[in-house]
């Protein structure tokens, strides 16, 4: 099967490797930035596109990952569904709720599969802490504490920043807590949630979110996008039998370069390798898919109530009002 | 001046703790103890070398300048007022009161008989969060926008879980530390409160043992703080205070205990941390016993320690009817 990438940016170099490794094709890539599009075509003698419409109606094309900036996820996956496709669409899944149901409607329509990269579900570190609750190691869980974050992100042309479009780490970054929330603990009842969202004078975002589960489970989430630097993960889960802890500083290598090439020390940078990167595994998931062998992990629903969930929580912060969900 | 403390119940634990601290302070003495509970009383008096005084009005009584007031919660206000009309200095164990209207006739009270009270948070003795606290002053981080902080336990038992006792659980007992050290940090009162709380973790209990409280102070910070008893019995210490404080200039956290050694003993079977740093209690009995040499406000006042019990409160309320709760400062 050939895989047509929309957006070349970061995401969209990282699904080209993912999907080669699968065994995949890349053979078209569209970006509306022309020399995006062609610098990662280049890579993998594949097509550069510069309407991205157009790569999905492209007869070498049988899979449309879609890599924009959030606000065009949906569009692309209508479109493509629209001419028959095959769709892996990077988290979130949309802007809004509704942009969520038309994707999904369309490929229903369509009847071609849709899949929303929901990544966190593959991580091994996540994977280990679901294994060890659902083996009873904390007994019934009560409490559940994540915290994700680093430096605020630029993107092309400085989308992450346009908080219009991106919806800040509320909507981008913690999205991917939110959803794994669900996957582990159910539906969420409703939400608080406080976001800093400053422009002036940098932009900076923090993010404080509370779910009160279905099951009745507290969740907390910390989202920053207001550190200098670096990158961190945290997990903490509590129940009546014991409590288990992840921290992604944790980690087992550590390096520090005595020089960078500006002239100044680096700082320490932790790395936890991995056999298979969780961006393969989901990739594999999905082309098992489409092979017919298993369900995915990860449906489209799914990505649409992570959508609802953060979307929830930017209207409580908004609104300074728990929002029910 | 030899200051003369005497103790007032040991029924919270840090009791210990603060007898010990007298104990140790060159220009205080342990005077005597009282406690409605004859029997712990008794054994405090044995182990402190202190005569023990079962009657209260005879305790009040004696030669005593000043008293360490380690009952239950709802037990403060009325120890309060006895010592207070008996002209002692007063330290009261936090949270000050389990209601407002109990802190503020508290803070009344002692205003009235012209005896000074104080709060005990003795993080504020903590050394790192010192440290802390100089740095955000020193203006190193600009102006602070946020703040995500904890106060995590393992459950204390007894009657901390008995509402009639304590006035509330883990949201009770956690929640005043972290809202004192935010103010004392940044200068700011809190301005509105939302909560979401249950009893999640022992599930026999007869109040909360997780609280998740959303703050917002003056100036708009938001701040959102965990309280709980879910510490596991095999997590190796007790507990937690954290902050992490997000500023213009920089972010700053602190992980108030840890200054630790990792023991792995067999006999125990369960990691342990052990903390080596300095001792906060000491710092805060020490502060009260100037205080009361001086007979001036002990530092951390009656008010300091109302403000915690309203922002409590406020948790309590916002949880119970799933909506914030404003606070007039
Ligand atoms: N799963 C993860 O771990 C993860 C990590 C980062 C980003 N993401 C998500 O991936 C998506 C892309 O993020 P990124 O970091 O790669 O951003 P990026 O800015 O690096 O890349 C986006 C690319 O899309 C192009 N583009 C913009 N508008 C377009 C349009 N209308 N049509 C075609 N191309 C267009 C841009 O020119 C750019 O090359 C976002 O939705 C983001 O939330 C996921």
């Amino acid at each position: 099967m050939r895989v047509g990438i929309i957006g070349c940016g970061g995401m969209g170099y990282h699904h080209a490797r993912m999907a080669t490794n699968c065994g995949l094709r890349v053979a078209a890539c569209g970006d509306t930035v022309r020399s995006k599009a062609e610098a990662l075509a280049q890579e993998y003698s594949a097509e550069p596109v510069s309407d991205s419409l157009a790569l999905v109606r492209r007869n070498d094309v049988d899979i449309v990952a879609v890599c924009t900036p959030t606000p065009n996820h949906a569009p692309y996956v209508v479109a493509a569904a629209e001419a028959g496709k095959h769709i892996f669409c990077e988290k979130p899944f949309g802007r809004t709720v509704e942009q969520c149901r038309e994707a999904i409607a369309a490929a229903r329509k369509a009847k071609v599969k849709l899949f929303v990269a929901h990544v966190l579900r593959y991580f091994q570190e996540f994977e280990a802490i679901k294994a060890q609750i659902d083996a009873g190691k904390v007994g019934k869980v009560g409490f559940v504490k994540s915290y994700r974050g680093g430096v605020y992100p630029r993107g092309e042309a400085n989308w992450f920043r346009d908080y219009a479009q991106s919806g800040g780490v509320t909507l981008d970054c913690i999205i991917h807590d939110f959803d794994w929330l669900r996957y582990v603990f159910g539906d969420a009842e409703r939400v608080f949630c406080q976001a800093l969202q400053r422009s002036e004078p940098d932009v900076l975002d923090y993010s404080l979110v509370t779910f009160r589960m279905k099951s009745g489970v507290i969740a907390h989430v910390i989202g920053t996008w207001a550190h200098p630097s670096g990158f961190r993960v945290k997990v903490e889960v509590c129940g009546d039998g014991g409590m288990l802890q992840f921290d992604s500083a944790d980690a087992p290598i550590s390096s520090m370069m005595r020089e960078q090439a500006g002239g100044t020390p680096g700082m320490i940078i932790p790395s936890s390798p991995v056999p298979v990167s969780p961006y393969q595994l989901e990739w594999q998931d999905f082309v098992g898919w489409l092979e017919g062998k298993h369900p995915p992990r990860v449906k489209p629903e799914d990505g649409l109530k992570a959508v609802r969930m953060a979307l929830g929580a930017l209207e409580s912060a908004k609104t300074g009002r728990p929002v029910k969900l | 001046m030899m200051a003369k403390i005497g103790m007032m119940s040991f029924a919270h634990m840090h009791a210990y703790s603060y007898a010990a601290s007298v104990k140790q302070l060159p220009d205080a003495t342990l005077a005597a103890i009282w406690d409605d509970n004859p029997k712990r009383g008794r054994e405090m008096a044995r182990k402190f070398g202190a005569p023990f005084i079962s009657n209260v009005k005879k305790f009040l009584a004696a030669d005593v300048d000043a008293v360490i007031i380690c009952s239950e919660n709802v037990k403060h206000r009325p120890m309060v007022e006895l010592a207070a009309a008996a002209g002692k200095w007063i330290l009261c164990e936090k949270p000050l009161a389990t209601t407002v209207k109990d802190g503020e006739a508290m803070v009344a009270t002692c205003k009235k008989a012209g005896v000074g009270l104080g709060t005990a948070f003795p993080c504020r003795y903590a050394p790192t969060l010192i440290e802390v606290k100089s740095q955000i002053a020193a203006g190193k981080f600009g102006e602070i926008y946020a703040a995500s902080c904890t106060n995590n336990g393992s459950y204390p038992g007894g009657w901390f879980s008995e509402p009639q006792l304590s006035g509330g659980g883990a949201t009770m007992d956690h929640t005043v530390h972290v809202v004192d050290l935010l103010r004392w940090m940044t200068g700011k009162e809190f301005t509105r409160v939302y909560c979401e709380n249950g009893t999640l973790i022992h599930k026999k209990l007869k109040t909360d043992d997780v609280g998740v409280v959303h703050l917002e102070m003056e100036g708009g910070l938001m701040v959102s703080h965990i309280a709980s008893w879910n510490r596991s019995r095999s997590f190796p210490t007790w507990g937690d205070v954290t902050l992490e404080l997000i500023g213009e200039k920089g972010v700053i956290s602190v992980d108030a205990f840890n200054q630790k050694v990792n023991v792995y003993c067999d006999k125990v079977m369960r990691a342990e941390w052990v903390c080596w740093s300095g001792n906060m209690d000491l710092g805060l009995v020490k502060d009260f016993v100037a205080a009361v040499d001086a007979r001036r406000e002990p530092p951390i006042t009656g008010v300091d320690g109302l403000k915690a019990v309203e922002v409590t409160v406020a948790a309590y309320e916002a949880a119970k009817r799933r909506k914030p709760v404003p606070l007039t400062t």
